[in-house]
């Protein structure tokens, strides 16, 4: 049920996001909408359950990007594998944190979508890293305006411990 | 063996999901596959919702625009409602007269550039990875839009359609990096290859020799050799031309005719035969 509700959500964020692009005509920058919603469920999905919703998130973006190579499918795993990592060591409860949480994520997902694509030569970046910092201070927006309707829509449980970082 | 299976279980499953992502993602070709199911259902969901949003996005500016537009009016009315009746009568039935005119001449330019059928569509929204310039528009295989046809407005070239589904399609822009098409200079008729250089604002010029004939300015259409855009469909303006001490080709770049920001409105052509050059043993049948 999570699961379907997650890729819901992300259906509905990536074509609202598509649509914004087009109105507000951000050049090659864009709001990593799936990369925010990844890093909730890092911080809040069981492993499993975590890991399979994240695999279809990046699926889905995969899907949207018009010629799908796999690479944000395997992201998205990874960047929910890295984001628990993290998780477990800091505190992340309020809108602001995840915010900060999420722009880490997303600079960590775009530097690998840029070094694994141009790596492998399946992926041409477009303009570098030059478009990143704009990305990753978008999608720290965004993460902030979804925190709250994702705990809403409760994907996933509130964490118990705190972060072995926070004080 | 079963109870290390059993304890070790989420685990285990998560590393499979990773190695089938891994191996998704090796096993993929830079070509672009069919869609699948998935596919066509994320894009029976998505084209929706992307199609709501412009709806409403445009009703409201209308709306906002067409409140503006009526204050003026009547802030000039007071002023000049009698002594410029008859005369704004005129000018606005003479503006949508213009309109008309306007309109069927770029039709009938397409005509002649591209006989067959044609399909307008809307742009629905620009796709949200930021390494694949590909536009989504309203038309799909339903409407007889198929992979690989050319995508227009009347300004000049836009793209071609990489995908399509029953209602809706994705069109890779000329300026992607992955973009490629045959041009010709329009003044001195030399053919040169245009690609994508992944800026909105310039495609490269390649393959033109450093001896030929190019200025600042010149116009670059379509040279129809591609098999996808027909001949004569303006690409844009020819700027910024090097021509190095050493090396066969000279560098310059393409200002796109086409603003790509602001693309709301675009025509798919029909698909266009390969250009067909006359072979040996044609030239010895004609002897």
């Amino acid at each position: 049920m999570k699961l379907a509700l997650t890729l819901v959500l992300t259906l509905l964020f990536l074509a609202l996001e598509s649509v914004a692009v087009k109105y507000v005509g951000l050049g090659v920058a864009r709001i990593d909408v799936t990369v925010a919603i990844v890093a909730f469920l890092s911080l809040r999905a069981g492993l499993l359950e975590g890991a399979v919703a994240s695999y279809a998130v990046g699926y889905l973006l995969d899907l949207m990007s018009g010629r799908p190579t796999g690479l944000y499918t395997l992201l998205a795993v990874v960047t929910f594998l890295l984001g628990r990592v993290v998780g477990s060591l800091v505190d992340v409860r309020t809108a602001r944190s995840f915010a900060l949480f999420a722009m880490a994520a997303d600079a960590t997902h775009g530097l690998l979508a840029w070094g694994i694509g141009s790596v492998s030569g399946k992926q041409m970046a477009l303009s570098g890293l030059s478009g990143l910092p704009l990305e990753v201070f978008l999608t720290g927006i965004a993460a902030l305006i979804l925190y709250p309707l994702l705990k809403r829509f409760g994907l996933g449980a509130e964490r118990r411990d705190p972060g072995l970082l926070s004080p | 063996m079963l109870s290390f299976l059993r304890r070790h279980r989420e685990p285990l499953l998560v590393c499979l999901i990773l190695a089938h992502a891994l191996g998704m993602f090796l096993g993929s070709s830079r070509r672009v596959r069919e869609p699948n199911l998935v596919d066509r259902i994320a894009f029976a969901v998505t084209a929706p919702v992307q199609g709501a949003a412009v709806a409403t996005i445009d009703g409201t500016a209308n709306a906002w625009h067409q409140y503006v537009s009526l204050r003026n009016v009547r802030r000039e009315n007071a002023l000049l409602e009698e002594e410029n009746a008859k005369l704004r009568a005129d000018v606005v039935g003479l503006a949508e007269a213009r309109a008309e005119i306007e309109r069927l001449r770029r039709l009938v330019h397409y005509d002649e550039v591209s006989p067959g059928p044609k399909v307008v569509a809307r742009v629905l929204g620009i796709n949200p990875d930021p390494n694949r310039l590909t536009l989504r528009i309203d038309r799909g295989e339903g409407d007889g839009v198929r992979r690989g046809q050319a995508v227009v407005t009347a300004d000049g070239v836009v793209g071609q359609v990489l995908r399509a589904t029953a209602s809706a399609a994705d069109v890779l822009v000329v300026f992607d990096p992955n973009c490629r098409l045959g041009g010709r200079i329009q003044r001195t008729r030399s053919r040169v290859g245009v690609s994508g250089g992944g800026d909105e604002q310039a495609l490269k010029l390649e393959y033109l020799l450093r001896t030929e004939d190019l200025e600042e300015g010149d116009l670059v259409v379509t040279s129809g050799t591609d098999g996808v855009y027909p001949p004569g469909l303006v690409v844009g303006r020819v700027t910024g031309v090097q021509r190095q001490t050493s090396g066969m080709f000279l560098n310059a770049g393409i200002l796109p005719a086409v603003n790509f920001s602001r693309v709301e409105e675009v025509v798919v052509l029909a698909p266009q035969p390969a250009a067909s050059f006359p072979t040996r043993s044609d030239s010895q049948v004609r002897r």
